[in-house]
């Protein structure tokens, strides 16, 4: 069945690839109004998905004022010990790639992307990456493939929660892959139109507890290092993941005003092209109706 | 001094995750329903070896 309708349908394609090749010259009416039509319906398609994403921006925005106190909490931790990797130790680092599964956003995920790859560049051999999102995974995947050591997908139908993040870093401490230092790469929120892709950098535990600036924080055993190590990676990947979903949403939002737009200015160019190729009809036609008329007198 | 998370052989965000669950679900009715949203989670995972997605040898529970 699926064949006859192949067989069948290829000649009647190259027939219609002939057909539009011989009126590229002088497009019809017809073709003319069918593509304006589609361009009309894209027009739409991407009005409502600026509708969508400007909801789902504001509603991301209000999410992350509410989650940058679980960041800057975390990070604070790390700036007051002062924490220097191990130089004589090998050291083995870590990237965690905050991405989501949804495209059309401009370049968000290739900007986290990017930065991966720019460090990938000089040295990769002790390096490990956690793909959270498919995009980063499909970026990453070409050129360092073999580093990739896990991926985390379903992010970014439905805002991240804090579930998500904990989620995500049980993995990451579970893969027992025992990084020395890493980087959490993520893009920054800034304003509606800006978005700064921007590194948090994050420890291992050995390295944690060999910090000499430790001894500001009163009580510490192994045990209280790790219990915390373990809480602090998941708010900052759960406030990470925050700020990449508000850039995502705001992104999403500016390019698809930009598609929009676009569509805009292709709509404008057919219809003129349409009325005056309809006026061209008009006037050939009267032409022919006229000088037929002049000849039998 | 071990933690009785560590104990149970749990770690600490799983531990703190199922204090907030029971707190959430603790909660009254009205504000429960809101609440339970913060609950849900929809990750999955994918171990990679080689370059090649790999068949995961354990689920673990969060």
């Amino acid at each position: 069945m699926m064949m006859q309708r192949t067989t069948l349908l290829l000649p009647m394609a190259i027939e219609a690839t002939m057909l539009a090749q011989q009126q590229r010259g002088m497009a019809t009416l017809k073709t003319i109004s069918m593509r304006l039509k589609s361009v009309k319906n894209i027009q739409k398609i991407t009005q409502s998905m600026k509708m969508v994403s400007a909801a789902k921006y504001a509603r991301a925005e209000r999410d992350l004022k509410a989650a940058r106190p679980y960041g800057i909490g975390a990070q604070q931790f790390f700036e007051k010990t002062e924490i220097v990797p191990d130089e004589k130790a090998e050291p083995k680092k870590l990237f965690i790639a905050v991405t989501s599964d949804r495209g059309l956003c401009g370049a968000v995920h290739t900007g986290v992307a990017r930065l991966i790859r720019g460090e990938m560049a000089t040295e990769h051999a002790n390096t490990k990456i956690f793909c959270v999102g498919d995009k980063s995974r499909a970026i990453l995947a070409r050129l360092y493939g073999k580093n990739i050591l896990m991926v985390a997908n379903e992010i970014g139908r439905l805002p991240p929660t804090f579930l998500d993040a904990s989620k995500i870093a049980h993995e990451v401490l579970n893969t027992g892959y025992e990084y020395t230092e890493g980087k959490i790469v993520y893009n920054k929120f800034r304003s509606v139109v800006s978005y700064q892709c921007s590194t948090l950098p994050i420890y291992g535990g050995p390295t944690v507890e060999k910090s000499e600036k430790l001894a500001t924080y009163d009580s510490l055993d192994s045990d209280v290092i790790k219990s915390y190590l373990e809480f602090s990676l998941a708010s900052l990947i759960f406030y990470t993941m925050k700020e990449g979903a508000c850039s995502e949403q705001s992104s999403r939002m500016t390019a698809m005003d930009n598609a929009s737009k676009n569509a805009g200015e292709m709509i404008d160019k057919l219809t003129l092209t349409f009325n005056r190729t309809r006026q061209a009809v008009i006037t050939r036609e009267l032409i022919e109706i006229i000088s037929g008329a002049a000849a039998l007198t | 001094m071990t933690n009785a998370w560590r104990a149970a052989g749990i770690t600490y965000i799983q531990y703190s995750n199922i204090a907030a669950r029971v707190l959430r679900e603790a909660l009254r009715t009205e504000l429960r329903t809101d609440a339970a949203k913060r609950n849900a989670s929809h990750v999955k995972f994918t171990p990679w070896a080689n370059g090649r997605p790999a068949p995961r040898q354990a689920q673990s529970e969060s």
